[in-house]
């Protein structure tokens, strides 16, 4: 008996407490922020307890509380599961919120809503925490869709603005069409294995699970911004950069990446599916990594980057990986999440300027914001020994490794040269050379506020790579032996897109704008796709269902082709034929008297 | 020969010659056309009592009679609508 449960139902409830707090008077004082915040890291120490207990004594719990319903076989009922994945992701997500909580408190000063923020950060979290304590694919659904609503409300956060609420809209749209795909996989599992429990699903042996997985892929590809189904996360970056580095790098978006990983036991039986899995997420790589080369707002670039970083995360599930998937999650959240909130502080001293064509020379101005965002944009790109190599670089050795697609490896190995290109770009563009910022301008970063979670976040950006790795336990036998030139594949091809992105830098930096190539017009409007296909399938599909359901049906079918005919028809042919006068009482009476006449003399004939 | 069928011939009878005999209004022979076909299906729908089975065919005529009074309006509506009234006098010019 010792405190596991307790303390796991203890970080969930703790958390609930401040939106129970909400209908009281305290909600309109300044004080609700700082509770708030002072509740996530609570909950984050009690978390601790779990975690060091799975560490060192390998105890895995499932806690199953509270029966809810059920419909002839199939019994629901509250349960969590505390195994290495939720274990593991529970303390990073309360730090990583934690931290980010802290900044918003600065970030968000001047709002009047911002009471209102923090609620929806902390219902945003206790969904997300659902989601990944989740035991049956029901709760699993509840904190699906209840990251999806809080998005919404988050990235609409400024609803005054249009392209928020579009931004928002398209969030909901296509996550909407990823829960299409998680909906067939309940279904599935519903009709074959008569159960939503994770339990029972990995015991019973299916042969062929193609649909169910096939499923969940579309989900996480809805979820986690795949190719197709990506263009919502850099469209996401509208709300404010709280929410971004909450939502839209650390948290949100892995749950679909987190869903695939919980399912890895199906999926490691069944190869087409970990193709399909790979070739999506190396396209995705690839694809977002092009976008982000010419991109002009600095969020939307952190945002290409994360979504990078997710097709990369695709692509280790695709390798049979799901442990250094996740792995990456877990170290990606640190410096993504510190890389968008030094974005977030050089907007805030910028006066609200996101164009990182309107920044410069900041390298001098804001020290602490450049370190920090050197370090991040180096522990992305998987600078050694830095947080993002204990994850990026096993991930590239795993995939140069393995009897995979070669195709798949080589845009990865592309898509990772191309991240030191775009973070290159970032750095050159917003810290050195000189200010292209108005003069006018009071930058400060003396606020504890800001400075103690970018502080925090670095020492995770430097160190958690190597705290996790070594105190996590290893779930799979790890790759020990490869010749030198696959080794050292990760930290070359990085290596060359430093030189290549410097190399740029030099000779264009005086030149006269040139008029944009080809190339870069397909990389600055994110290869067409939004342009395509938010104008071609919905009008398509509108003229096609009025042609059909207005046009067809109600006009010709059932108006024209009968009686418009018979009308028509009958005015011509009367017109021709008729030469009336319109008498109609004549007409009736040398009727009746002549059908008078035709009963009387038939009668009286017989 | 029994009362109930004379009752219904002079029902019928009386019903066409208002039908064909009318004044000025065109309302009035249309109602006595819906009391011919009252005429015709009371009978039918009240003593059916030898072949219950065949009792179908009073909802039939029924439903013809009440299309027959829908399009019966229609063509009122369209009269009045370009005379003001329904006089019979109106009908004297075709209107193409």
């Amino acid at each position: 008996m010792n405190l596991f449960t307790s303390s796991i139902l203890l970080t969930l409830f703790m958390l609930t407490t401040p939106i129970m707090a909400s209908s009281t008077n305290f909600y309109k004082s300044n004080k609700y922020q700082h509770y708030v915040k002072n509740m996530t890291l609570l909950a984050f120490i009690i978390s601790l307890i779990p975690t060091t207990m799975f560490i060192h004594t390998n105890q895995e719990t499932l806690i199953s509380n509270w029966h809810w319903i059920t419909i002839h076989t199939l019994k629901l009922s509250l349960s969590f599961k505390m195994d290495y994945f939720s274990l593991m992701f529970m303390p990073v997500a309360l730090f990583i919120t934690w931290s980010i909580m802290e900044f918003s408190i600065w970030y968000m000063h001047s709002d009047p809503n911002i009471n209102q923020f923090f609620k929806y950060l902390l219902i945003f979290l206790i969904t997300m925490l659902i989601l990944t304590t989740a035991n049956n694919l029901f709760q699993l659904f509840i904190g699906w869709e209840g990251v999806g609503i809080m998005s919404f409300l988050l990235i609409g956060w400024w609803f005054g603005r249009s392209d928020a609420n579009t931004a928002a809209l398209q969030a909901i749209l296509y996550n909407r069409i990823g829960d299409i795909g998680f909906l067939l996989s309940m279904t599935w599992f519903l009709s074959n294995m008569n159960t939503w429990d994770l339990q029972q699903i990995f015991m019973l042996d299916q042969n062929s699970s193609n649909i169910p997985l096939m499923g969940l892929t579309l989900a996480a590809a809805g979820k986690s911004a795949q190719f197709g189904l990506h263009p919502w996360l850099p469209s996401a970056m509208e709300g404010p950069t709280p929410v971004s580095a909450l939502l839209h790098s650390s948290t949100m978006v892995v749950a679909g990446i987190f869903l695939l990983i919980r399912f890895y036991p199906l999926m490691e039986n069944n190869k087409p599916v970990q193709t399909m899995v790979l070739s999506l997420g190396a396209l995705t790589t690839l694809f977002t990594a092009i976008c982000a080369l010419t991109q002009n707002d600095i969020k939307k670039i952190i945002a290409f980057s994360t979504s990078s970083q997710l097709g990369l995360m695709m692509v280790t599930i695709g390798l049979n990986q799901p442990h250094l998937a996740f792995l990456h999650i877990c170290t990606h959240a640190f410096f993504k999440a510190m890389l968008f909130l030094c974005s977030g502080s050089i907007i805030h001293n910028l006066n609200n300027e996101q164009d990182i064509r309107k920044m410069g020379g900041l390298y001098k101005i804001l020290p602490f914001t450049t370190t920090a965002l050197i370090t991040g944009c180096l522990a992305l790109t998987g600078m050694p020994f830095l947080t993002g190599f204990y994850s990026k670089d096993l991930i590239i050795e795993a995939a140069t490794s393995s009897y995979t697609n070669a195709w798949a490896l080589l845009l990865t190995l592309i898509a990772t040269s191309l991240t030191a290109i775009y973070s290159t770009r970032i750095i050159s563009l917003t810290l050195l050379e000189q200010p292209r910022f108005p003069p006018l301008m009071s930058i400060n970063e003396t606020n504890p506020l800001l400075i103690n979670p970018i502080k925090r976040l670095l020492i995770g950006s430097i160190f958690a790579g190597f705290i996790l790795s070594n105190n996590m336990p290893p779930m799979t036998t790890p790759l020990m032996t490869m010749p030198l030139h696959l080794k050292l594949t990760a930290l070359m091809m990085t290596i060359l897109g430093f030189i290549l992105a410097f190399e740029i830098n030099t000779y264009s930096k005086n030149l006269k704008y040139p008029h944009p190539s080809n190339a870069t017009n397909f990389s600055t409007l994110l290869g067409y796709f939004p342009t395509i296909m938010h104008r071609l399938p919905p009008h398509l599909v509108l003229t096609m269902s009025q042609k059909l359901a207005t046009s067809m049906l109600d006009l010709t079918w059932t108006e024209a082709i009968l009686p418009k005919t018979t009308a028509y028809i009958q005015l011509k042919a009367s017109l021709l034929t008729s030469n009336q006068k319109g008498l109609i009482k004549l007409y009736f009476l040398s009727f009746l008297i002549t059908m008078t006449l035709t009963l009387l003399s038939f009668n009286y004939l017989e | 020969v029994s009362l109930v069928h004379i009752n219904i011939i002079i029902t019928f009878t009386i019903s066409l010659i208002g039908l064909l005999i009318y004044r000025s209004h065109l309302i009035s022979s249309l109602l006595c056309l819906q009391g011919i076909i009252l005429s015709l299906e009371a009978p039918v729908t009240i003593l059916n009592s030898h072949f219950t089975l065949a009792s179908i065919i009073p909802i039939i005529l029924l439903v013809f009679a009440a299309c027959e009074a829908a399009l019966r309006l229609a063509l009122l509506v369209i009269v009045s609508n370009t005379y003001g009234t329904d006089y019979v006098q109106n009908l004297n010019l075709l209107p193409c």
